[in-house]
């Protein structure tokens, strides 16, 4: 019989694989996240329903969230770090209305800095009784250092139009999602950190 | 490593059936075993940016893309290709399930409901938690009592024109519910996040 009294709800997962400079996996990480923020759900309300909110972007900011076919785009491609799974390195514990990464580990070579490459997708699977899809982004270091990520999260578009012309559109990021991990993940420089997050809903 | 931790990220239903004179009948609160792939579906297309062929509540397959229109539920009154429904239908609910298994369709002829405004509260942040309602009245003018409500839902608009809709989530109730003549059945629906 199926257990039809449990609670089914939607689950987000990530997952952390972080590979030395020759591929070899030197630490794993994963498990259920507990990690949705305020801004998703004001996304997911503004999606569903509709009206004036203001969510606020990654600088803090509270900002009108306008009607675009762009809004929760998480696609960022290689090199931007605006976009799609964002890592830093502060493990403070994640709140309700966190709106950004604690620290987050900006995009190039240098120091403290690490290479993103573009986020890809895994298409939508029906797996009675489950339904999922996957986004990952494989971030490279080559700063020269060793660098310590311990949060990571998901940045997705937020739109916003001002302005006497009448589709002059603004796009800022704002931060759905961020997870501090467990153990603190440290990669070595030429190595890499794979972060992968599946949002499951289950029947 | 399978891992076992309390999930607190959820949907939630209330139900509410009230007589002619607004006194309340019956009340019912549970959580929600429902999101259907459908939801899923069009959260993808909107992250990815993309189309992916999603079934409509017509049991159709339906190229979808990324729109502003993905998702929405706020259907205004008499409107029921999408925003919060009520059926008879008493199937278990599946990851598959595609529309309510026996809808109550809209109008004062028997077993139909006049279906209000789909509303909704902003979304608030109490403690560790950030949540939003979505709530409908339909109201019964049939004549004679609407027996047999069994299942509720709420259906998607997944692209604006040519209109598709779609399943976001459905419920079976732990028991059968009737709405008198000149009564009406309140649905509400919450979504909820939890860190």
């Amino acid at each position: 019989m199926r257990r039809g009294s449990l609670m089914k709800r939607p689950e987000l997962w990530y997952s952390v694989v972080v590979r030395d400079r020759d591929g070899k996996v030197i630490s794993r990480e994963r498990r259920r996240a507990h990690s949705f923020l305020k801004q998703w759900n004001e996304f997911v309300w503004f999606f569903h329903f509709g009206g004036n909110i203001y969510p606020k972007i990654t600088n803090g900011s509270p900002t009108k969230l306008d009607s675009h076919d762009n809004n929760f785009l998480m696609t960022g491609g290689e090199g931007d770090a605006s976009l799609g799974i964002v890592i830093g390195t502060n493990d403070t514990p994640v709140a309700i209305d966190n709106y950004a990464m604690g620290a987050q580990i900006p995009e190039g070579y240098g120091a403290g800095q690490m290479h993103h490459l573009a986020n890809t997708f895994g298409a939508p699977v029906v797996s009675p009784p489950n339904c999922g899809y996957s986004i990952s982004r494989i971030i490279v270091n080559n700063s020269g250092g060793l660098i310590t990520v311990r949060e990571s999260g998901i940045y997705h578009q937020h739109s916003y139009r001002y302005g006497p012309v009448a589709y002059q559109f603004y796009f800022y990021s704002s931060c759905g999602v961020r997870d501090v991990f467990l153990t603190p993940q440290d990669v070595p420089d030429g190595g890499s950190i794979t972060v992968n997050y599946t949002l499951q809903v289950t029947e | 490593m399978k891992q076992r931790m309390k999930i607190k990220e959820g949907l939630s239903y209330k139900v509410v059936v009230r007589d002619r004179y607004g006194k309340v009948l019956k009340r019912i609160a549970a959580p929600s075993q429902s999101y259907t792939r459908a939801w899923n579906q069009c959260l993808y297309v909107l992250n990815r940016h993309s189309s992916f062929t999603i079934i409509d509540t017509g049991g159709a397959g339906r190229s979808i893309s990324y729109s502003s229109s993905v998702l929405r539920a706020n259907a205004g009154a008499g409107e029921i290709g999408y925003g919060i429904r009520v059926g008879k239908g008493m199937m278990p609910v599946t990851i598959n399930d595609y529309a309510l298994e026996n809808p109550c369709g809209e109008g004062t002829g028997v077993d139909q409901f006049l279906h209000q405004a789909t509303s909704a509260s902003s979304p608030a942040v109490v403690g560790s938690e950030c949540s939003f309602w979505v709530r409908r009245v339909m109201v019964n003018n049939s004549g004679s009592t609407i027996s047999g409500i069994r299942e509720i839902g709420c259906y998607v608009m997944m692209k604006y024109s040519p209109a598709y809709y779609g399943l976001g989530y459905r419920d079976v109730l732990p028991a059968e519910v009737s709405v008198p003549d000149g009564g009406s059945i309140t649905v509400t629906y919450t979504l909820k996040v939890t860190i």
